[in-house]
């Protein structure tokens, strides 16, 4: 998920810090607005380094391994400091394990904090439901997280199938490109209800937390 | 006079042995010591990048392959770099828009062994920092907001 330095080509890399910085923009407006923009930090915090684990958690889908995402979750659980999150989360993978990497930071962040803030979106709309009902958290906590990573899969798959180098077998990066997304669709569900339980968890001890 | 009849066909068969000689035993062997690079690519889970596609650039023309090739079934790639060309000499491997980027230098300060990455308890180490960093932001801003509270 997380593409490293010298895949892609420089314009590509470009529009990606430019496409961060506009969501990196927006999401900092947005927790300006609001009445008590610390109080969420802690929360926020926490979460980055749950995100900046997450990618050590392997887990096998043969013929390959993925690895947890999580962007769905901390769109669901943190709102607009998802995206500033995700950026510091992907920042450190990049400078301390070469996981992803500098060049590709805003194209990683943007493949990742954007479908986080649809996550977000995607849960907010529990409300149309009723606040307090159990199986709408379930629910839209299940499709917020299937869905920042399905979102995030497709634009990876977008990305990677569209600029592959003319030198390379290009059949077979294509075909090992495919592979790999499809490897994913265990890890859409797996996500999914892993933020679902999470946030039926915070729904129960601690609804404020929800309330974003 | 009868050995003078042996004369032709003695002579025939000295050329015939003489053209065989040249023709058979006629080997020779150079030597030149040249040296291959063997690389070893693996995902960070461990398990060897089978299939991955390799492209070597030379340290005179880095935009342009010099050599391409795949890794086998341990991920090896083995290749012999042009001696007249000193310098570093970058070998990416990728699949599935994953992979790394080393750079292995060939000339006069040649290393035998090398490569990227860290120790299992490198990263433990450092993950460790990062995440208390995280946790200690969190505790930081808490403590604010109960000071807030009770003000």
């Amino acid at each position: 998920m997380h593409i490293p330095d010298g895949i892609l080509p420089i314009t590509i890399s470009a529009a990606g810090y430019a496409t961060s910085g506009a969501a990196t923009w927006y999401s900092l407006r947005k927790i300006g607005q609001k009445e008590n923009a610390q109080a969420s930090v802690p929360k926020a915090s926490l979460l980055t380094a749950a995100f900046f684990v997450a990618s050590w958690i392997h887990i096998p889908v043969p013929p390959t391994s993925v690895h947890l995402v999580l962007n769905g979750l901390l769109g669901a659980v943190l709102g607009y400091y998802a995206f500033p999150a995700i950026l510091i989360g992907l920042f450190f993978q990049a400078v301390m394990f070469q996981h992803g990497g500098l060049t590709t930071l805003g194209v990683n962040a943007t493949m990742m904090g954007v479908p986080a803030l649809l996550a977000f979106f995607i849960f907010r709309l529990r409300r149309v439901v009723g606040k307090e009902s159990r199986w709408a958290v379930g629910l839209f906590g299940f499709l917020a997280g299937a869905a920042g990573l399905g979102i995030a899969a497709l634009i990876a798959w977008g990305l990677l199938i569209n600029t592959i180098p003319a030198h390379l077998d290009v059949e077979a990066e294509r075909a090992s490109i495919y592979a790999l997304t499809l490897a994913h669709m265990p890890l859409i569900v797996l996500e999914g209800i892993f933020t679902a339980l999470v946030a039926l968890f915070l729904h129960r001890v601690k609804p404020e937390i929800l309330e974003d | 006079m009868k050995w003078k009849w042996l004369v032709l066909p003695m002579s025939l068969m000295l050329l015939l042995a003489l053209t065989t000689t040249a023709s058979a035993h006629g080997a020779k062997i150079e030597y030149t010591i040249s040296m291959a690079v063997e690389i070893v690519a693996t995902y960070d889970t461990g398990s060897p990048m089978t299939g991955g596609q390799v492209t070597v650039y030379a340290p005179d023309d880095p935009a342009t392959p010099w050599l391409e090739g795949v890794c086998d079934e341990e991920g090896r790639f083995v290749f012999t770099p042009d001696p007249t060309k000193p310098g570093t000499w970058d070998v990416q491997v990728r699949q599935a828009g994953h992979g790394d980027m080393i750079h292995i230098p060939i000339g006069e300060d040649v290393a035998t062994t090398g490569g990227g990455g860290y120790s299992t308890f490198q990263i433990v180490l450092m993950s460790t920092c990062v995440i208390w960093g995280f946790v200690g932001t969190a505790l930081f801003f808490s403590r604010n907001r109960r000071e807030y509270a009770h003000s």
